[in-house]
């Protein structure tokens, strides 16, 4: 068995305010293997984002162990180049795109991580281009950002990150601000991510239905990991999520109710169609007449 | 929604758009030095063809170019008014009441109205016009690289640049936005006495500075998480290369300028 | 009561300059007082210029807005005192507070109305109460509280000077489920205490079939649909073109219809599908 990708251990860390310190993190402990797509749920202020923030050492924990492919990076002898080698595998998108853009100009932008790591120029023309391409926004490489769509200028910040060549993309709260157009782009460009480049996705969401999309749900409350598990065993405890401020996606609640009603429906139903693949098959079992419509 | 655009950069791929940041700036410096070697008319006049002919060159519309003057109109008229009026020389032309024009004074005038002109429309073909301000901002740092060796920080400096070109837009954008909020409260930024016109800043300006330092947070991490740790290492995705129309530019400018030189010697009359 | 009206609006940005851009083109509606009226629409779809058209922060290029009948531009000059009526709430709105405390902040606009000082705070305390921002919080500084705290605080501001249309551009964006929820509960609560008209900005289609009896759809500048949660989600294929959606549920709703099963056409709530099911699968309730 090869060791995970992450690996987080006892993982705690608190917020100095007014002399008093507040927990954030407490005593945090789980496993992402490489190639994973997991989300993160959890209400506002449930230390979602500080964990984001600890995995590529923007933040230090006050104790406990994060080992990133097989480094430990919590470790104190950590040299420098070793903590942009961590910064550059664990490439990290936020949620308002109009503060992760450095450069005036498009392609410039994306340009930014790799002249960072000292890349030579043709090579990061090369990974520029790639890179817009992958987000389809070759088109606007010498345009202004802040003339773009949310969608459009979050697509450039994954480009900026992608450019990187990171084994790892933290999405926090990436899709928040974008409206649905933007946040399909978005979901489409994190599924290719994952599926077709292998590269492990971590997302931190508000919304169940993005959860839903994951092979892994951690939900995290008050700093602590609450439940862990696929996006089925997660979202058939809704009394469990609601306790914590969360829901469940508008399906898994449909059929949720239907079973509370004695109407026996299997299945995991996270999207309309399963929903309506287990509805169909409950229905047939009563034996209840279909009439398809003639087109 | 709102459409500002920094400086006046308009978009072309003249002679003068094509030309590498690091010359435009030092031929700029170059032409506005040579504006001040003229001596007589003859080299007046040449400056004012070089000029003419810089525009024609950039392919940039005149009337953008005039409009571009527009802002130092006053200045200008203001320079030749106190010229011609005050100025006291040999040949009076007219005399009338306290007043007396001579022709020292509007050939001052003149020379200073052309001065001012080509000095602003000489910054304007070479850089404000056709250049980026991000090109700008990269030939001013790689302009200035050799003196990092003196510690001085040229990367930081040009960094600084170019995230107050990004985020410029987007703080005037905000306080439109803080305005627009604060009015849908009653707020009243036009009436009343300075005093109170004063306070009522009040609620503009606390929520922009709790942005502008959010935001500043925000891309300060996002940097980071970029792997920024300053120009140490760094390399760049563009490399600016001259090419011979750069140094047939530099030639020519510095020809101009010796012309001149030799025009104020040994064409005869006008001398200002 | 409280009908606001647009009567063939047109709205430019940066008119007569090259950057001159149609933000609102030719549009006519009607927002009938007392009802919870949703605005949705793509980025860029004129959503956000037709909100601030209707308290007269944008002044129509062509074009009338009324309220109860009366152009609001009739007279310019007192165009203060339709933003009172009007209350508007802009998007991120927690980012325009400034006072050193939240009952300062809550009473920022009712003072700017020349309200007395008692009549301040009883309304200060009576928007606390809709917005649920507790006593406590009233004394603290805006900056120490939450997101959400800072957000309903914010919109607590705007009720407080007792508005007879209250319109909100995104209130819920970017909170977690119960977030969101608190607000729009309070809404409602503030809606059946005053009686008044409401209009929300949403991007989410769930959000608008819970707690709006209208919809209004804008495209590129246009009026693209108006009509109840109903009418405009049995268009699916339509929004979808104008970058929008249906509820997750409608979707299953049509799914299911499409296989055969006699479901009715206006599913937008998972408490509808439930009751539906129920009755065509002969579960126990509803």
């Amino acid at each position: 068995m090869m060791e995970p990708f992450i690996q987080v251990e006892n993982l705690s860390y608190a917020y100095e305010e007014e002399g008093a310190r507040r927990p954030v993190l407490r005593d945090l402990s789980f496993a992402v293997e490489k190639g994973e797509y997991v989300a993160i749920l959890g209400h506002n202020g449930s230390g979602k984002s500080t964990l984001a923030k600890l995995l590529n050492l923007i933040l230090t924990p006050d104790s406990g162990k994060i080992v990133i492919a097989g480094r430990e990076i919590t470790d104190p002898n950590l040299t420098e180049d070793e903590l942009y080698e961590v910064r550059r595998r664990m490439g990290m998108v936020f949620q308002n795109p109009d503060n992760q853009l450095v450069a005036t100009v498009v392609e410039e932008d994306v340009a930014f991580g790799p002249e960072n790591l000292g890349v030579p120029s043709e090579e990061i023309r090369q990974r520029v281009d790639e890179a817009l391409a992958l987000v389809g926004m070759q088109k606007y490489a010498r345009h202004e950002p802040h003339r773009l769509s949310g969608g459009q200028k979050q697509r450039i910040a994954i480009a900026g990150i992608i450019a990187m060549l990171p084994d790892c993309i933290i999405f926090d709260e990436s899709t928040a601000m974008l409206d649905p157009m933007g946040r399909r782009d978005v979901l489409r460009i994190m599924d290719n991510l994952n599926r077709e480049r292998g590269i492990t996705v971590l997302t931190i969401t508000h919304y169940m239905n993005e959860a839903a999309r994951a092979d892994r749900v951690l939900v995290l409350n008050d700093g602590e990991l609450y439940m862990q598990g696929t996006p089925a065993e997660i979202f058939s405890h809704p009394d469990e999520l609601a306790a914590i401020g969360l829901d469940v996606p508008q399906c898994t609640d449909l059929v949720h109710q239907l079973r509370a009603a004695g109407i026996a429906v299997e299945g995991d139903c996270l999207t309309p169609a399963q929903c309506a693949d287990a509805i169909c098959a409950a229905c047939a079992a009563r034996g209840i007449p279909f009439n398809p419509p003639q087109s | 929604m709102s459409s500002i655009t920094l400086g006046q950069y308009f978009p072309g791929n003249s002679l003068l758009h094509r030309l590498d940041p690091r010359f435009k700036i030092v031929l700029a410096i170059l032409y506005i030095t040579a504006s001040f070697l003229c001596k007589n008319i003859w080299s007046f006049a040449a400056l004012a063809i070089s000029a003419v002919v810089l525009v024609l060159v950039s392919r940039i519309p005149v009337s953008i170019v005039l409009r571009g003057l527009r802002p130092i109109l006053f200045i200008m008229l203001f320079t030749v008014v106190l010229n011609i009026f005050l100025t006291r020389g040999e040949t009076l032309l007219v005399e009338f009441w306290v007043i007396r024009i001579y022709l020292e004074g509007i050939l001052t005038a003149v020379s200073m109205v052309l001065r001012i002109t080509v000095i602003i429309v000489g910054t304007g073909m070479f850089l404000t016009y056709t250049t980026t301000p991000i090109a700008l901002t990269d030939g001013i740092e790689r302009l200035l690289s050799p003196l990092k060796v003196f510690h001085l920080p040229v990367h930081e400096f040009a960094m600084m640049m170019t995230i107050a070109l990004r985020f410029i837009p987007l703080l005037i954008e905000e306080t439109e936005k803080i305005m627009a909020a604060q009015k849908a409260r009653g707020a009243d930024f036009s009436t009343g006495s300075l005093l109170q016109r004063a306070k009522a800043l009040i609620p503009i300006l606390v929520p922009l500075f709790v942005s502008a330092f959010r935001r500043a947070d925000e891309l300060a991490v996002a940097m980071e998480c970029r792997c920024y740790r300053g120009g140490e290492g760094r390399t760049r995705m563009t490399v600016l290369h001259a090419t011979a129309a750069d140094w047939l530019m530099l030639a020519a400018v510095i020809l101009f300028g010796a012309s001149l030189v030799l025009i104020n010697r040994f064409a005869p009359g006008f001398t200002l | 009561m409280n009908t606001l009206q647009l009567e063939h609006i047109s709205y430019l940005y940066s008119a007569g300059t090259p950057y001159e851009m149609r933000a609102l083109d030719n549009v006519s509606l009607t927002i009938r007082g007392g009802t919870v009226t949703g605005l949705i629409g793509h980025t860029g779809s004129g959503k956000s210029t037709l909100v601030q058209l209707l308290n007269g922060l944008n002044r129509p290029t062509e074009g009338r807005v009324l309220m109860d009948g009366v152009d609001i531009w009739e007279k310019p000059k007192e165009i203060a005192r339709l933003r009172y009526r009007v209350g508007l709430v802009m998007q991120y709105p927690e980012y325009q507070l400034f006072e050193e405390t939240v009952r300062a902040d809550i009473a920022y606009g009712p003072k700017n109305m020349g309200l007395s000082p008692e009549e301040v705070e009883a309304r200060v305390l009576e928007a606390a109460a809709f917005a649920g921002i507790s006593p406590e919080m009233l004394d603290q500084s805006p900056f120490d509280l939450s997101g959400g705290q800072k957000r309903r605080a914010a919109i607590a501001g705007i009720m407080a000077m007792r508005p007879e249309v209250l319109v909100l551009d995104e209130p819920a964006a970017g909170l977690d489920p119960q977030g969101r929820d608190e607000i729009l509960g309070g809404i409602r609560a503030y809606r059946e205490k005053s009686g008044s008209t409401v209009i929300i900005v949403s991007h989410s289609m769930e959000d608008m079939a819970r707690y709006c009896d209208e919809l209004i759809v804008m495209a590129d500048a246009k009026l693209f649909m108006q009509g109840s949660c109903e009418e405009i989600f049995s268009h699916p294929e339509e929004l979808a073109a104008v970058g929008l959606d249906v509820p997750q549920i409608t979707r299953v709703a049509q799914l299911l219809r499409k296989r055969g099963l006699a479901l009715p056409e206006s599913i937008y709530t998972v408490e509808q599908a439930a009751a539906a099911l129920c009755r065509l699968m002969g579960g126990e309730g509803e």
